[in-house]
């Protein structure tokens, strides 16, 4: 094929693409799939996991992880979108560069950014904007996770303003681009670079070097990653490498095309009338998990039974998650540890109760937050073609014996 | 005892990886399923991630598979000739079809 006419059928069918053809139109919301198996081995620095891709990495998360406030590092879900990530980095050479529209652009090492800044920390929940993805039907964009894109971790490092503060931005400074190191195996491919508006950083956005008092692995991004409390981890840039300060948003592929929502009051649309409008994912919503019992697990009648889970939102702060032993007719509070990690953190529930039924039991978990927001069914979930911000009311069924 | 030394004192070092050498992503092998067009569906879609893409999406329509490959070609400029596009899609919608 000539160079031309592959352009030209390129466009066309991309036209094609985002219209209606691939969908389905009758749109059905599941409960996300649950029942992947661990791969039978471990990726460096992790414990066995679910493995939808070894290149890119894409790790997932068991439900019983999502019995603990803090997600250990080693059990944390790994996502990369490039297939070639750099396998070894010298922390004694490896550097950051923050250029662009700033009066006095430099470059740091790891060892001055440990010491010439002060270091901070902040807990908080990192998760893909496409977690639960599988929930939605029809099938939309992307990696169909389960609900285990996600996790919590302690993270420590130092203030991005800290950093911009430094090289000073100048007059018109509006776009701060990040870039990682990973990087795509053919040329033409879009690299995955972020673009954030100065108005959406404040002093929650750190550039973080540790999680969980150690190194940060290196599938989570070892040396040095971006933290952005409260948003979706498109834009936790791992391997961080480059800061570039622009006046102007400079169109990336991964920001103009992946990662959006329908600009719409409920950022949603039909698979068969898709909204014109689009905007970035950037906040998450309120969202709960329960990591046991296990779906399809089986539990003793009249023994003492403690459902545990974890909840979470932007920070607006947890009020209450409630359980529901009848399909969602009546609920009843769930105990939440303390508010101590912080506003953006896990808070871990726990809800004990003796089974005394024999047969199939379905134990439901909805979080509600400090304005009264609290999470919809999973069948009154809105659709949209990417998949993202499914925030379903977690469902686990039993076999009570 | 040696050892244990050796431990303390990297610990001490603030510059310390926790892995101080190439780490080694293990490499799948995903059960693919074989059959005709297995030839270009190798030849077109492993250049940039593993088959686990394609696992992880189950069972599809034909239009779907259809769209994904020219998402493929239009959004990450995959150098995929028609004529494969069209083999490629017949074999998904056989192997990873779902009858629609
Ligand atoms: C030029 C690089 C490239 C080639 C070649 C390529 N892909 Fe992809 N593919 C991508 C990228 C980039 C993504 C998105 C990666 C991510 O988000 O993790 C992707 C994602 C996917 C997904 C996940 C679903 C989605 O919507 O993102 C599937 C399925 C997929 N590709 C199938 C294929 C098939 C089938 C072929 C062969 C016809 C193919 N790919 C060839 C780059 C490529």
């Amino acid at each position: 094929m000539k160079r031309r006419d592959f352009f030209k059928t390129a466009a066309v069918m991309g036209a094609a693409t985002l219209g209606s053809s691939a969908f389905g139109s009758e749109v059905k919301i599941q409960q996300p799939i649950d029942n992947r198996p661990i791969s039978k081995f471990n990726f460096p620095e992790k414990r066995p996991m679910i493995t939808h891709s070894d290149r890119p990495p894409l790790l997932e998360s068991t439900r019983d992880v999502f019995t603990q406030a803090i997600t250990p590092n080693d059990e944390f879900f790994v996502r990369w979108h490039m297939p070639e990530i750099p396998t070894y980095t010298d922390p004694e050479k490896f550097t950051i560069s923050v250029n662009g529209l700033v009066q006095k652009e430099y470059v740091i090492s790891l060892k001055d950014l440990k010491n010439d800044f002060e270091q901070v920390e902040v807990t908080a929940v990192l998760q893909c904007g496409g977690n639960s993805r599988s929930a939605f039907l029809p099938t939309t964009g992307g990696v169909l996770w389960g609900s285990g894109a996600m996790g919590c971790a302690k993270w420590k490092g130092v203030r991005l303003s800290d950093l911009l503060h430094r090289a000073g931005l100048k007059e018109g400074a509006q776009w701060i681009g990040f870039n990682g190191m990973e990087t795509a195996a053919y040329y033409k491919t879009p690299g995955f670079v972020r673009e954030l508006h100065l108005d959406e950083l404040d002093d929650h956005v750190i550039v973080a070097y540790q999680m969980n008092g150690e190194d940060l692995p290196y599938l989570n991004g070892y040396p040095v990653r971006l933290i952005l409390p409260g948003y979706y981890s498109d834009s936790w840039v791992k391997m961080l490498k480059n800061i570039t300060v622009t006046s102007e948003y400079q169109h990336h592929f991964f920001m103009d095309e992946a990662y959006r929502v329908p600009d719409n009051a409920t950022e949603s649309e039909m698979p068969d009338h898709l909204a014109k409008k689009t905007k970035p994912i950037t906040k998450m919503n309120i969202k709960s998990v329960i990591g046991f019992p296990e779906d399809n697990s089986t539990i003793a009648m009249n023994s003492q039974l403690v459902v545990r889970g974890v909840a979470f939102d932007s920070g607006i702060g947890i009020k209450d998650v409630l359980i529901s032993l009848d399909g969602g007719k009546t609920w009843e509070s769930s105990i939440l540890d303390n508010e101590a990690r912080g506003r953006y953190a896990y808070r871990a529930f726990r809800f004990s109760f003796k089974p005394k039924t024999l047969g199939k039991l379905e134990i439901m978990a909805k979080a509600v937050d400090k304005f009264g927001h609290e999470q919809p069914f999973a069948k009154n979930v809105l659709w949209n073609r990417g998949g993202y911000k499914y925030n379903g009311i977690d469902v686990v069924t039993v076999e009570v014996v | 005892m040696t050892k244990i030394i050796l431990i303390t004192l990297l610990a001490l070092t603030p510059l310390f990886a926790q892995v101080k050498e190439n780490i080694e992503v293990p490499y799948v092998a995903y059960p693919i399923k074989m059959g005709k067009g297995f030839d270009q569906v190798n030849g077109n879609c492993l250049m940039c991630h593993s088959f686990g893409y394609i696992l992880n999406q189950g069972p599809q329509p034909r239009a779907f598979w259809k769209a994904k490959i020219h998402k493929m070609i239009d959004a990450f400029k995959a150098p995929i000739s028609d004529e494969d596009a069209k083999i490629v899609e017949d074999y998904l919608a056989t192997y990873y079809g779902n009858g629609k």
